[in-house]
């Protein structure tokens, strides 16, 4: 593989399929336990916001 | 059809369960901060899944592949470029670190602080104008790769493409951001899967020596013949892949892309703090990479495998050959799968973009015509018919528009009617105390000049006297910094309270 070119293009296209294949894993775990977090944030804000008596217009 | 009723199983799980998980958030929006920006509760991997699964549709998908197809590799080099745009921004918080300090929904709601409510409109119009127009063309190209995948007739286009939009406007106009991000994530995970599974695939039916080798041949066999595709597969800067002037205008597109495009912007505005926003860049930098590396390597290995059967068979381009090749290797089941992640793919983006757009339309060019603000329910109601305006007008731009020239070049030249002008506003605005309002409206105008005009002028003249993208694209970043210099300075300076 002489050429310097050939050679940067195959680095990223291995690097990127594992890569890839890391990100769906970690990101998978980390980003999931996120959506839980945001869920239940937003559960409270909801219950708080139907636990208050309606504004009088 | 080359669908086996598994395949069509795997295809069906995965839209019912997106639509059901994109519809069980609209129990969490109350109003319009909820709906456009998931109330600011957006953290740094969720923000990065929702990130790269809109920045990858599966018109991204057919485009960089397409590249793939015609310039070898070495179609991959926006994507290098795009990941040292991010990193650089992810690392100095340029533009993007004041920016989500501001606190505002959208970048001209930024530019209505800094210079007047007028500019917010006219930046507002020309952002909702490029962006629209950019996204005319995702949903053809979404339901070519379909059509060609699933080897339905081609008469079915229309009604893919239709029911694919359904599906998206039906979760999008109920959970707004909130839908988006949870739907995001479902496909961020289907499409990583499909891709790795499918590169593996592909590297194993072609082979990595027949391939570079096939590469090789055809860009020896194209300069002694004179033919196409005669652009060198592995050297970028050569005359007959992109050269330097074009790579020239791609670096500054993409510093203005990372920093500018209202879809990547909505997450920089979702996060909790600008911490957050310059870490989301800086983890999502070599994505970019992949997202043209991958697709181009099955593009490369259609091209060489149908220069083995001796060319394209009839009906096929550049565009459509890379679906048509993957319906050929993938086996059943499998098929199935990247389907539904090509599906995702198409959904995740269209999700995304119409959201973006709605959130421009509402906030900077309906809002500030209001002489009193609207009733919380109303304005989910008007957002929700944003929503479903935009959806018709996709509908039927697709349908009708035929592109000039490749689809890469067209996505970039429609998103230059905004982004050299409004990156030209943003850095203006946040780093030099002398840029006014005339300059803004001088940097607006001239900025779209170069992209409208490319648009115009390739779709009426024959291709040899038509305008290069390269020069549409550099004419407009040029033109907008004159236009903020010279009507700046030629005007009074703005008062400072």
């Amino acid at each position: 593989m002489k050429d310097p070119f050939l050679l940067f293009w195959t680095v990223l296209l291995f690097a990127s399929i594992i890569w890839y294949g890391f990100l769906v894993i970690y990101l998978g775990i980390k980003a999931g336990r996120e959506i839980r977090d945001l869920t239940r944030t937003l559960g409270i804000a909801k219950a708080e916001r139907e636990a208050r008596p309606p504004e009088q217009p | 059809m080359t669908l086996a009723p598994l395949d069509w199983i795997i295809i069906l799980i995965y839209v019912v369960g997106c639509l059901s998980a994109g519809l069980w958030m609209r129990r969490y929006v109350h109003n319009v901060d909820e709906f456009s920006v998931a109330g600011r509760e957006l953290h740094v991997n969720l923000g990065i899944t929702s990130l790269a699964a809109t920045e990858l549709g599966l018109v991204t998908i057919m485009y960089t592949a397409q590249l793939g197809y015609e310039k070898g590799f070495a179609g991959a080099a926006p994507g290098v470029l795009m990941c040292l745009s991010m990193l650089l921004i992810g690392y100095t918080g340029f533009v993007i670190k004041p920016l989500r300090d501001a606190g505002v929904m959208t970048i001209p709601e930024l530019f209505e602080k800094r210079f007047s409510k007028r500019v917010r409109w006219l930046a507002g119009f020309f952002v909702a104008l490029g962006g629209l127009l950019n996204m005319g063309i995702f949903l053809r190209l979404g339901g070519d790769f379909l059509v060609y995948a699933t080897g339905m007739p081609a008469h079915y286009l229309e009604w893919v493409m239709t029911i694919l939009l359904g599906l998206v406007l039906a979760y999008t106009a109920f959970g707004g951001m909130l839908s988006v991000l949870v739907t995001d994530y479902i496909q961020f995970l289907v499409v990583g899967t499909g891709m790795v599974v499918t590169s593996v695939i592909v590297l194993h039916t072609i082979g990595w020596h027949p391939l570079i080798a096939g590469m090789r041949a055809a860009w020896a066999a194209g300069r002694a013949s004179g033919s196409t595709p005669a652009a060198h597969p592995f050297n970028p800067f050569h005359a007959s892949n992109y050269g330097w002037g074009y790579l020239a205008w791609q670096l500054m597109f993409q510093i203005a892309v990372v920093t500018t495009w209202q879809t990547m912007i909505s997450r920089v505005l979702s996060t909790k703090d600008s911490k957050v926003a310059t870490q989301m860049y800086q983890r999502t930098a070599f994505y970019y990479v992949g997202r043209f590396m991958i697709p181009g390597l099955w593009g490369a290995a259609a091209f060489v495998y149908f220069q083995r059967s001796g060319g394209l068979p009839p009906g096929l381009t550049s565009i459509t050959a890379m679906p048509r090749f993957l319906s050929g290797i993938l086996p059943v089941g499998l098929l199935g799968l990247v389907i539904a992640a090509m599906i995702a793919a198409e959904m995740s983006t269209v999700s995304g973009y119409m959201l973006t757009w709605e959130t421009v339309i509402y906030n900077d060019l309906i809002m500030p015509c209001l002489k009193k603000p609207l009733a919380p329910r109303r304005q989910l109601m008007l957002t929700r018919l944003i929503l479903v305006a935009i959806a018709v007008f996709l509908l039927f731009y697709g349908l009708w528009y035929q592109m000039p020239g490749n689809a890469w070049d067209y996505l970039a030249v429609t998103g230059n009617i905004y982004l050299a002008s409004v990156f030209t506003l943003l850095v203006g605005g946040l780093y030099w105390s002398r840029a006014n309002s005339t300059g803004a409206y001088a940097a607006l105008i001239l900025g779209a000049v170069g992209p409208i005009t490319f648009l115009i002028v390739n779709g009426i003249v024959d291709p040899v006297h038509q305008i290069s993208p390269a020069v549409a694209g550099t004419s407009s970043f040029v033109l907008a910094f004159l236009g903020m210099i010279v009507g700046s300075l030629l005007t009074r300076a703005p008062v400072r309270p």
